[in-house]
């Protein structure tokens, strides 16, 4: 029996499926395309060592980009994820310092513990405060920012009073891979299945998909966004930790900026900022398009202030392209409603 | 209050839930006074009442949406007050609502299981025992659907059976359809009665909420008739008549506040719309508006009524048809536009869409004619100020001064604002959609004065209500609309609530766009 309801427009249906599916290999594409550029504008572009630099430069944006995307499925966003970065990596070194015997289970768990506390702060005020997303973070931004300065008396961490082993783990290799690509690539597959898998990922989608929705069915909203956020936290808290290992001498302005990057590439990478839509996997491609575009206009030697403006305009295609496909779904969700 | 609880013998069972005068408030607005009947097990319950009668309401406390304020849930036997749907699915009650409320981004698979997953060793979602499930639930529905299909895209109907698919992943007690047939073709609404039955004589307890009476009179084993919020009899469906449900429905005597129009002189067409349509929501809508004359616009929430007011208004343009105002043939574009051609239109929801609220009422008033209060674009502040004070007297505004912000007043005073701003602009036609939703008795009165006076002096209005007393009251004429078509054009002499109630809930043949 085929009696179905015919589709609002058979072909608006498939386009809308079809685009939500595989934003992901639209990025993957863009890339390409990218890549091939480069490729015949600059012959140093293409070789092993400089695809390495690409990628070891995009892995610690690609897990920032990661915890910003989970917290906007849930329609919400963090603009202090580049202040929770700066304060787990001054923290964390600055006991690294003061404790020579810092082991490194301690050095794992010290970031974690800091970076969720400080997603879990946001969270509740998003949640249970009611304080629209880009307020509260605006003003945790500033907060956990201030907190670094207050902390470090304009003081830094010197590379020299770390312990070594944190300074070279993460620039060693793995059979010819750099070690800090395989931690970020391992990440970002692990919150990737964990989202797509795991009930609680399922409904950081829902939440973000349609707030009404989730109303009706009973889910704890409050509960999911304060999870996402300090999931968020938890992935900027190793995202800090490795900053600060790769550029050994910590300083409180590390990381600053960072949140305007990590919505870049979440953006670039197919994450809706409307909620419920995309993948991490999409958002570390973000990351790395953006350290492409890096990577590449300064083998062709173009100008520095250049590189702002093209990424400016990455991002404003991008999202673009989101708000098209959003509003083709406000469409549909609307033609159901007369009142 | 004619109540009549208990007018026949008790069934055999015991029921499987009960209300006992459940009562419920928002703020000082009363959305349930004293509601108390009860629901059997294998058997539909019909619940019908106007717009506004508290059914809603009555569903959202039933699946643990909304508190009650007074009153018990009995579920078994035993009193239950569940904190949230979850906990009301998980104890065997689950709701459909008139518009599904799905998640677009996620498939048709994940939505059916959202809250139940089935979940593999580790704790992770079992996709296959999941779709498999999914499947099987929408094919006792007769469906066919892609359960891997993302959401976002599918048609309504689609949509609800997704939602009762849904529903009949727990283990059922009672299930709760609010309007479900309203976007469902005839074959679809077939099918969807096929399994209410199915159910039924599985001993699940269905609750059936709709506008269509031939369904409560082809469904349903009880009747209960909400009105103003009230409980208004619990009887078998067989002792039921259509009139006297209809009657039971709408039977509130006449408020003796509202004011019989004034033989009116009434002058020339100033409004004419003609095959009007906006694909999927309305379609071929004609009729006339004439200097002088109030206009009413019956019909049922959702028939479209607003919509086509905000068409002809120019919010959102139609796809069909044309309007003529004054004589000149204008295509619907903005607002902006329908406003220098002399149309007006008050919003149904004039706190979000009528008037900025943190403004004073000097500034609400005199928005949309700043142009003709300023001198080299400069607004004249004086003139501003006596166009605005004289405006408030004249719509009788209460209000502790002309700078207070429009947010200090009450509902009827906002709606009185209202008037004068949009008057201002001095329309020859005006529309008002709900005027007097939402504002007490009294300021319901100089509402409908208003209106009357208004025709008086020569103007041609459109007034859209749910209220059908009120629309009888003020209209000199009652065009009825049904699912997006003009069904009806009563006029006064020989319009009565069960007229138009009984228009209004007809069967419309439906037309897909």
């Amino acid at each position: 029996m085929t009696t179905q309801a015919p589709a609002p427009t058979g072909s608006s249906r498939s386009l809308m499926q079809f685009a939500l599916r595989l934003r992901e290999a639209g990025v993957l594409v863009f890339l390409i395309v990218l890549g091939l550029t480069f490729t015949l504008l600059s012959p140093q572009f293409l070789t092993v060592q400089n695809l390495t630099v690409v990628a070891s430069s995009a892995s610690i944006l690609a897990i920032a980009a990661c915890a910003q995307a989970i917290v906007l499925f849930t329609k919400n966003l963090d603009v202090s994820v580049g202040s929770i970065m700066g304060m787990v990596a001054y923290l964390t070194a600055d006991y690294a310092a003061n404790h020579p015997g810092i082991t490194p289970v301690e050095l794992v768990v010290i970031p974690l513990v800091i970076g969720g506390g400080l997603g879990c702060i946001n969270g509740l005020l998003v949640a249970l405060g009611k304080v629209p997303a880009l307020i509260a973070t605006l003003g945790t931004m500033s907060l956990y920012r201030g907190a670094t300065y207050i902390y470090a008396h304009g003081q830094e961490v010197t590379s020299s009073r770390l312990p070594h082993w944190m300074l070279s783990s993460v620039d060693a290799r793995l059979a010819g891979f750099p070690v800090i690509v395989l931690v970020a690539a391992v990440i970002v597959a692990l919150v990737g299945w964990w989202l797509s898998a795991f009930p609680l990922g399922r409904r950081i989608y829902a939440v973000g998909s349609n707030q009404v929705a989730a109303w009706f069915f009973g889910l704890r909203t409050e509960r999911v966004i304060v999870f996402a956020y300090v999931a968020c936290g938890f992935l900027c808290g190793v995202a800090g930790l490795l900053y600060a290992a790769r550029v050994g001498t910590v300083t409180v302005v590390l990381a600053t900026g960072w949140e305007m990057s990590s919505l870049a590439a979440a953006v670039i990478g197919g994450v809706s900022v409307s909620g419920g839509s995309g993948t991490v996997v999409g958002a570390a491609l973000g990351a790395v398009v953006l350290a492409t575009i890096d990577n590449g206009l300064v083998l062709m030697g173009v100008p520095e202030f250049w590189r702002m403006f093209i990424q400016g305009c990455a991002i404003v295609a991008a999202v673009a392209v989101d708000a098209m496909i959003a509003t083709g779904i406000r469409r549909s969700l609307g033609r159901q409603r007369r009142g | 209050m004619d109540t009549e609880v208990g007018a026949v013998a008790p069934k055999d069972d015991a029921p499987l839930l009960s209300l006992r005068g459940i009562a419920k408030f928002f703020g000082p607005v009363n959305a349930l006074e004293d509601v108390s009947f009860d629901i059997y097990p294998g058997r539909v319950h019909g619940l019908v009442g106007e717009n506004g009668a508290g059914k809603s309401t009555l569903v959202k406390i039933i699946t643990g949406l909304e508190q009650p304020n007074a009153g018990t849930v009995i579920l078994d036997g035993a009193a239950v007050q569940f904190g949230n749907p979850i906990e009301a699915r998980e104890n065997g009650v689950a709701a459909v609502y008139q518009d599904p409320k799905l998640f677009p981004h996620l498939t048709v698979a994940e939505n059916i299981a959202m809250g139940a997953y089935p979940r593999t060793a580790i704790g992770s979602v079992n996709r296959r025992a999941m779709e498999d499930n999914a499947r099987r639930l929408l094919a006792r529905l007769g469906s066919e659907l892609d359960v891997r299909a993302l959401v976002a895209g599918l048609s309504v109907a689609e949509h609800q059976f997704i939602e009762i698919a849904r529903a009949l992943a727990y283990d059922l007690k009672l299930l709760i359809l609010d309007e479900p047939t309203s976007a469902l073709t005839p074959s679809e609404a077939e099918r969807l009665f096929a399994v209410v039955r199915q159910l039924r004589d599985h001993g699940t307890a269905v609750v059936l909420i709709t506008h269509r009476l031939e369904e409560i009179e082809l469904m349903s084993d009880d009747i209960t008739v909400l009105r103003d919020r009230r409980h208004i009899a619990t009887l078998p469906a067989r002792a039921f008549t259509r009139d006297k449900l209809v009657q039971m429905m709408v039977g509130r005597p006449l408020e003796s506040l509202f004011t019989a129009p004034t033989h009116r002189q009434i002058g020339r067409e100033v409004l004419s719309v003609s095959n009007l349509g906006l694909a999927g929501v309305f379609s071929d809508i004609s009729f006339t508006l004439r200097a002088g004359e109030v206009v009413g616009m019956g019909g049922l929430v959702g028939a479209g009524r607003s919509e086509i007011a905000k068409t002809v208004f120019g919010i959102t343009p139609p796809t069909a048809g044309e309007v003529c105002l004054d004589g000149s043939v204008i295509a619907p574009k903005s607002p902006r536009q329908m406003l220098a051609a002399g149309l007006a239109y008050l919003p149904e929801d004039r706190d979000r869409d009528g008037l900025v609220m943190a403004e004073t009422i000097t500034h609400n008033i005199t928005l949309p004619i700043l142009k003709r209060l300023s001198r080299l674009s400069v607004i004249d502040r004086g003139r501003e100020r006596t166009t605005a004070a004289t405006a408030a007297e004249t719509y009788r505004v209460r209000m502790a001064s002309i700078e207070a912000a429009v947010a200090s007043l009450s509902g009827g005073n906002r709606q009185k604002v209202a008037f004068a701003k949009w008057l201002g602009t001095n329309p020859k036609a005006l529309i008002l959609d709900e005027p007097t939703h939402g504002i007490d008795i009294g300021s319901k009165a100089q509402v409908h004065e208003m209106i009357a006076q208004l025709a008086d002096q020569g103007l041609a209005v459109l007034v859209i209500s749910s209220d059908l007393p009120e629309l009888l009251a003020v209209s000199d004429r009652i065009l009825v609309i049904a699912e997006g078509a003009l069904v009806a054009e009563i006029p006064r002499a020989e319009a009565s609530q069960e007229k138009v109630m009984a228009a209004a809930a007809q069967k419309v043949e439906r037309k897909r766009a």
